[in-house]
């Protein structure tokens, strides 16, 4: 047989087959008792109906598979522009055909899905904001493809989104948003490096996103006649009007009270050498500190009392609208050692590191509340009333030497210690130092180079009050005495 | 780090369903994108969201800002509106999630409150026990909102002085006015700290104080 005749045969024979089926619809018709001339529209009704119901059919199914995946209850995790993100999930593979994620390139974002139906979204979001992305699929032959909404929303990197807003200098008690300072100090005839201070202050971000002033305050001294040091930072409050200028009177106030009762005081100075050659002599102790209450104690109160007049003079305000903490020091070098005294009010941290030693000693107690961001103030009245005043919040020394003197605002002693615990703990202390002097790489800020005689380092401390750190962007002040 | 936890509280009885729900879950929708463009709260705002109707349910636990999806909102048909019940499940949320200073850990900021209802407590008795408990938890500011109509503010007054009202229950007011709480937020965010009372800002005109 040539290739015509072989196609005619085959035809002939389904011709046959399709013959013998019609036969047999139309006895079964016959026998069902359908009338001849209604055979054809009977057919029709029943190919339509069994049409219609094999597609409702195949819709369920699809419908059935659609809800599965939607009971899957997929959900994208937030992410962050700029950060890198990855979500992993799963799907029935064997149900469902060319999966695609539909949004994900635009964003930023790479969709695969491997034979097993593993599917992983990953890559660096480009941009912010809430997004819908689209799960599409296809479930059974003949039905159109499936669609599901993901939505997806990624933050905004909050460190683009700080202003840095100036302080209108209009404002009462115009403060600049920026202070350093340093000084140097000689070595003078016998040659051996003295310390020097080197202070910063930087307005939080939480201020400078608003314009706000900048409330803390530093005030630094040093007498070239008595070679006494002094030093004092306070933070006003953080919402109290005219706390930026309680600061700055608490601090002025207690470095004049100290120079002037230190730049010739030879009773002092005789009661700390008496002291000094004999320490367990309580009479010499007690002469001694009597002193020192007159100069830090009186000082301090003086603060309170100064503060206390601006808020009078200021119609209208009051004097808790110049709340402020305050903590100062003073010393001097001996042949002996170092002599120092010290005063504390409020949170932030004071402290006396010393890395030969391997110490850390806190000159007080950082005044807390239960939460975050309760403290005392200078300008309570209550402080000065606690018959404990003195034992609490005065502290005097000698030490041979030490590495630095800190005072800080919790501005920097937040992020950097976060807990009393960590305030206690030397290591912190060294880290903290190390901190200084490397600076935050990561984030190109700069260490500071604290060699004696560097007076960069004022400019290098207040560009390292800039570091990171989440939730903390509260003023920063700190004086080294280093 | 240092948070500060955001409860909001919401009427969820069965007078709230349809359009009011509807204008409160756009309305805390427009409340999450608005703080997200806070770095301060993108950093630091917790929040925490309990309904209540018959049933008292949170919602959502407390969540850090970033991390953030809404919930589903569902009313009930009809029934009471457990209020009381609310703020003792806030007050054993609070217990549990929010964190006191300790030597070792640094403790959240003070929370903040908001609580929304359209009607008044059903179970009275212990919507008044629960008051003092409230008052215990220290919160740096507790602000209420009657919404409608039928909302009555006497109840709200008892547990704030910072008691609101919005005349109608509309998308309008309530995107104003969670726009208003996110402003709230964001004060005080940046106030923590400072004072006792947190100062607000002006409410919007749909906002009415009760005094």
């Amino acid at each position: 047989m040539d290739r015509k005749q072989r196609l005619a045969s085959k035809r002939h024979v389904a011709a046959m087959r399709l013959n013998e089926t019609s036969r047999a619809l139309d006895r079964a018709m016959d026998k069902a008792g359908v009338p001849a001339p209604e055979k054809e529209s009977f057919l029709n009704w029943t190919v339509d109906t069994l049409w219609n119901t094999f597609k409702e059919e195949r819709m369920n199914q699809r419908i059935l598979i659609e809800n599965e995946i939607r009971r899957l209850g997929i959900r994208f995790p937030n992410g962050t522009v700029k950060k890198d993100y990855s979500v992993s999930f799963d799907l029935p593979a064997g149900k469902i055909s060319d999966v695609e994620l539909t949004g994900a390139e635009e964003i930023g974002l790479i969709f695969s899905i491997d034979e097993d139906g593993h599917c992983t979204l990953s890559g660096r979001p480009n941009r912010h904001g809430d997004f819908s992305l689209k799960l599409r699929f296809n479930t059974v032959e003949g039905e159109p493809a499936s669609e599901i909404s993901i939505p997806l929303a990624f933050n905004p990197d909050p460190r683009d989104l700080w202003k840095n807003i100036a302080t209108d200098r209009n404002i009462p008690y115009y403060k600049e948003d920026s202070d350093e300072g340093y000084i140097m100090v000689d070595a003078g005839e016998s040659n051996d490096p003295r310390k020097d201070i080197v202070a910063a202050s930087q307005r939080g971000r939480s201020h400078a996103q608003e314009g706000k002033a900048r409330d803390d305050h530093f005030s630094i001294y040093h007498c070239d006649d008595s070679d006494w040091y002094v030093m004092a930072v306070a933070d006003g409050a953080g919402s109290a009007r005219y706390s930026r200028k309680g600061s700055e009177v608490a601090c002025d106030t207690v470095v004049d009270h100290c120079k002037r009762l230190l730049v010739d005081n030879p009773d002092f100075e005789k009661a700390i050498r008496e002291y000094e050659s004999d320490r367990d002599n309580k009479e010499k102790r007690t002469n001694v500190t009597r002193h020192v209450i007159d100069i830090i104690y009186n000082g301090a109160l003086k603060a309170h009392e100064a503060v206390k007049k601006v808020a009078l003079a200021n119609e209208g305000a009051k004097l808790k609208d110049y709340a402020t903490t305050l903590m100062f020091a003073i010393c001097k070098k001996y042949d002996f050692g170092w002599f120092l005294a010290s005063f504390w009010v409020g949170d932030g941290a004071m402290c006396l590191f010393d890395e030969n030693n391997r110490t850390a000693k806190l000159l007080g107690t950082p005044d807390e509340g239960e939460f975050s961001g309760q403290t005392r103030f200078l300008t309570m009245p209550e402080i000065f009333r606690d018959p404990e005043v003195v034992s609490k919040r005065l502290r005097m020394a000698i030490v041979p030497d030490f590495t630095a003197l800190f005072l800080m605002t919790d501005g920097i002693s937040d992020p950097m210690f976060e807990t009393d615990r960590n305030l206690n703990d030397y290591s912190k202390w060294e880290e903290f130092y190390n901190r200084l002097k490397t600076g935050f790489p990561e984030d190109d800020i700069e260490g500071v180079d604290l060699s004696d005689n560097n007076e960069e380092a004022a400019g290098q401390l207040l560009r390292w009050l800039d570091f990171w750190s989440p939730g903390n962007h509260d003023d920063r002040t700190i004086a080294i005495l280093y | 780090m240092r948070r500060l936890p955001v409860y909001l509280l919401i009427d969820t009885s069965g007078s709230m369903r349809g359009e009011p729900i509807e204008s409160v879950k756009v309305g805390l929708e427009t409340m999450v994108s608005s703080l997200r463009q806070d770095p301060f709260a993108l950093e630091s705002v917790n929040i925490s969201i309990i309904t209540f109707d018959r049933e008292v349910k949170q919602i959502l636990p407390l969540t850090p800002l970033d991390e953030l999806q809404l919930p589903e909102i569902s009313t009930p048909e009809s029934g009471p509106t457990h209020t009381g019940q609310a703020l003792k499940l806030l007050c054993e949320r609070i217990d549990a999630e929010v964190r006191m200073s300790t030597p070792d850990q640094k403790g959240d900021w003070m929370p903040l409150l908001f609580i929304m209802t359209d009607g008044k407590p059903s179970d009275s008795m212990l919507y008044k026990e629960m008051i003092p408990e409230i008052k215990k938890r220290h919160f740096a500011s507790i602000i209420a909102c009657a919404a409608g109509m039928n909302a009555k503010t006497g109840p709200l007054k008892e547990l704030t002085d910072e008691v609101y009202s919005l005349d109608t229950v509309d998308s309008t007011a309530f995107r104003k006015f969670f726009k208003w709480v996110s402003d709230s937020i964001g004060v005080g965010n940046r106030s923590i700290g400072a004072t006792e009372e947190l100062e607000l800002p002006p409410p919007p005109p749909e906002v009415n104080v009760i005094v």
